[in-house]
């Protein structure tokens, strides 16, 4: 009934609405004025500090060391650094490209006309295939690039993405295992889940690129780049998978009970019935999980990797720019931003399809 | 924490492979390895290291340490560019090492007797001597840390500075007061707000400080050194050969810059060699480069490509550079600093 609420009484204006809700008392008065005068002294000092007083291009570089204001020299500057890591300058456009084809493998796989086993496959066969070839190069006249010079954004980007596209399919596999009917595949299932969740990721990383190729014959041990990724997957996917079981927990017994009595096999109950729902009951979980996913990408810094956030180090990490790291976090920050703003949209514009309309 | 987490899994690893100790030196000694694949693979680091390894505009490593990868690899293999620098944390050198994804750690590492021992280690002759100094305001007129009597000193939280400070301050009863600080950036921010007397710690990031100030003359980093950190060269154990290039190499970067051979006057000097030692060093007289297993002319295409010591040390973080890091016990032994060439012979 939320439809009927009273329409404002006629001659209420705006100036009278604000008059109600803000000055209705003295105290609420007092309060108005203070936090408005706050939040005016506050867009007032971000906006000289980043607008009005900055220093915005390289050969003013020498005026940063006066200005009041934020000194964006470095990032035009250094901004090819922290978007493309150790990638050799020449062939940054590879790296570019690169990043631009996994974002929109992305964006084409968010697409709902996209969704479908084979169409899913074949994209992001597609999408990875090329960034590879691109990026490590060694074809088509191409430059060899050895991944440990990959870096920035597009590093970043194809971490996730590959993070993502390997950890999702293993979550819904362990999601299901768990709730086998079979003692050992659920009790195995169990183990592999706990075990991983109780290790922090920096340890599985750390094993994965230093303690790994002590262990493994060298034919099994793959890239550095691969093995952190496989490592950072199986992270994902034990948290995912538990995010997952308890969407498919939320589903009433009875609905599977049904499907079975209707004769329908176990894949299309999974598939048709117990999977979209349990997506669906569990998607702002879900999407929690994805961006701390993106923004936990930065730990690989720590065995050497130079992705945005490293690199954003290195870029204040040398003499003439040391003074300026507030402008390039804030840069890096910004570029977050926008990753995980879209995620997170994405996820509302799923939540809003999804529901259910005769409820 | 996350330090902590990460030496004790540097120590497991390490601890991993002291079971199959020095992998390499049976594969054959790492020269070989290295000539083998035309390159040398050294540290970089995860991000930058002021002065020592840094990243300029394009994405080439430079700095201290990438120079002195360099004049290994020319020394090796001929040509400076025959070189892979391979970033790597600080938990991650020791275990890369072993792992065989570097030849060197070239690091600015500390020669400390577990790591010698222990680790399974090699450390060459130090090429770096590291000291703790003391920055203070240029207006307090202060010469010595005597002169410090009951100042304010911001300290960075939880690392060795902590303690040398309290010893040095201790023995000579002189008393102080610590501000303690977790991140760099707070330190400097913070001294440069006037909220301390003085700052303590290793004298390349103290030159990063005042380079950083907002005006670098108001500080000034007094002479008394509190610790020396002497830094090695790292190998793996058991490759002996490899630590005597790496030896001969520091050794021939002295000699160059004990005789005055640089960089631009060696093609000169090598035409005429004033003595037979020089004569021997830039491979005129042959010797030098066959009981190392290098050419003759290793030393001189290195001295041709990075220069001397002194070059190296001035281009990269001395007077040449923007840190402007007084030489102190990095000058040769001659001009009152702890370095000195061996005798080649």
């Amino acid at each position: 009934m939320s439809d009927a609420t009273l329409a404002p009484p006629p001659g209420d204006s705006r100036l009278a609405y604000l008059r109600r809700r803000l000055f209705s008392t003295w105290f609420d008065g007092i309060v108005t004025v203070v936090s408005g005068l706050a939040l005016l002294w506050l867009i007032t000092t971000v906006l000289s500090w980043a607008l009005l007083d900055a220093v915005w291009s390289e050969e003013n570089a020498e005026a940063c060391k006066d200005a009041a204001g934020a000194c964006w020299a470095v990032i035009d500057a250094r901004g090819r650094l922290i978007l493309f890591g150790l990638y050799p300058y020449e062939q940054h456009w590879r790296s570019a490209l690169g990043c631009a084809i996994i974002i929109a493998t992305m964006g084409l796989s968010c697409w709902p006309a996209m969704w479908g086993m084979w169409r899913l496959l074949g994209l992001w066969l597609a999408g990875f295939g090329s960034f590879v070839i691109l990026l490590h190069g060694g074809v088509f006249g191409l430059e060899v690039v050895t991944s440990e010079q990959w870096g920035g954004l597009a590093l970043t980007v194809f971490i996730f993405a590959s993070v993502f596209v390997i950890g999702m399919p293993l979550a819904v596999v362990l999601a299901l295992a768990r709730r086998s009917n079979l003692p050992i595949i659920s009790w195995m299932a169990a183990i592999f889940i706990d075990t991983v969740r109780s290790l922090p990721l920096l340890t599985i990383l750390f094993a994965a690129a230093v303690v790994v190729p002590f262990v493994l014959p060298d034919w099994a041990q793959g890239t550095k780049l691969g093995r952190v990724i496989f490592g950072f997957a199986l992270f994902y996917a034990a948290y995912q998978a538990e995010i997952i079981r308890a969407g498919i927990q939320s589903i009433p017994k009875g609905q599977e009970e049904a499907a079975q009595a209707l004769g329908m096999t176990y894949r299309s109950t999974v598939l048709d019935i117990i999977l979209p729902q349990a997506f669906r009951n569990t998607l702002p979980s879900t999407i929690n999980q994805v961006v701390i996913t993106f923004k936990e990408t930065s730990i690989v810094t720590i065995i050497g990797f130079f992705e945005v956030t490293a690199s954003a180090s290195a870029a204040v990490g040398r003499g003439e720019w040391g003074a300026y790291y507030v402008e390039v976090y804030v840069f890096v920050a910004l570029v977050y931003f926008i990753f995980v703003f879209g995620l997170s949209r994405y996820g509302a514009y799923l939540e809003r399809r999804s529901r259910l309309s005769h409820v | 924490m996350i330090h902590k987490t990460l030496s004790a899994l540097g120590a497991a690893a390490i601890a991993l492979t002291l079971s199959t100790p020095a992998t390499a030196a049976e594969g054959g000694p790492t020269i070989d390895m290295i000539k083998e694949r035309g390159s040398l693979l050294c540290t970089g680091h995860n991000g930058s290291y002021l002065g020592f390894a840094e990243v300029d505009d394009d994405g080439a490593w430079s700095g201290f340490d990438i120079e002195m990868c360099k004049a290994l690899a020319t020394a090796i293999l001929g040509s400076p560019d025959a070189l892979q620098i391979i970033p790597v944390s600080w938990a991650q050198r020791f275990p890369a090492l072993q792992s065989g994804d570097i030849d060197v750690i070239i690091k600015v590492t500390g020669w400390t007797m577990s790591r010698d021992t222990e680790l399974g280690l090699q450390y060459s002759r130090p090429y770096f001597i590291g000291p703790t100094n003391i920055m203070t305001r240029a207006d307090l007129g202060v010469s010595t840390p005597e002169d410090l009597e009951g100042g304010v000193f911001c300290i960075n939280a939880g690392t060795s500075i902590e303690r040398i400070v309290a010893d040095y301050m201790g023995a000579r009863d002189i008393s102080y007061e610590a501000l303690n600080f977790e991140k760099p950036e707070e330190l400097r921010a913070a001294l440069y707000a006037g909220r301390c007397d003085a700052l303590a710690g290793f004298g390349p990031f103290l030159a990063a400080t005042r380079f950083n100030a907002p005006n670098p003359d108001d500080f000034v980093i007094l002479d008394a050194v509190l610790a020396l950190e002497p830094e090695g060269i790292v190998a793996r154990e058991g490759d002996d050969s490899f630590i005597d290039v790496i030896n001969w190499m520091m050794s021939a970067l002295l000699m160059a810059e004990e005789a005055g051979i640089t960089m631009d006057n060696v093609d000169e000097i090598r035409a005429n060699p004033p003595s037979s030692s020089i004569e021997r060093l830039l491979g005129v007289s042959p010797g030098v480069g066959e009981r190392l297993g290098l050419s003759d002319d290793w030393a001189y295409n290195m001295i041709k490509a990075v220069g001397n010591y002194g070059e190296i040390y001035e281009r990269t973080v001395g007077d040449d550079s923007v840190y402007k890091l007084p030489r102190g016990a990095n000058r040769l032994w001659k001009n009152g600093g702890l370095l000195y060439p061996l005798v080649l012979d």
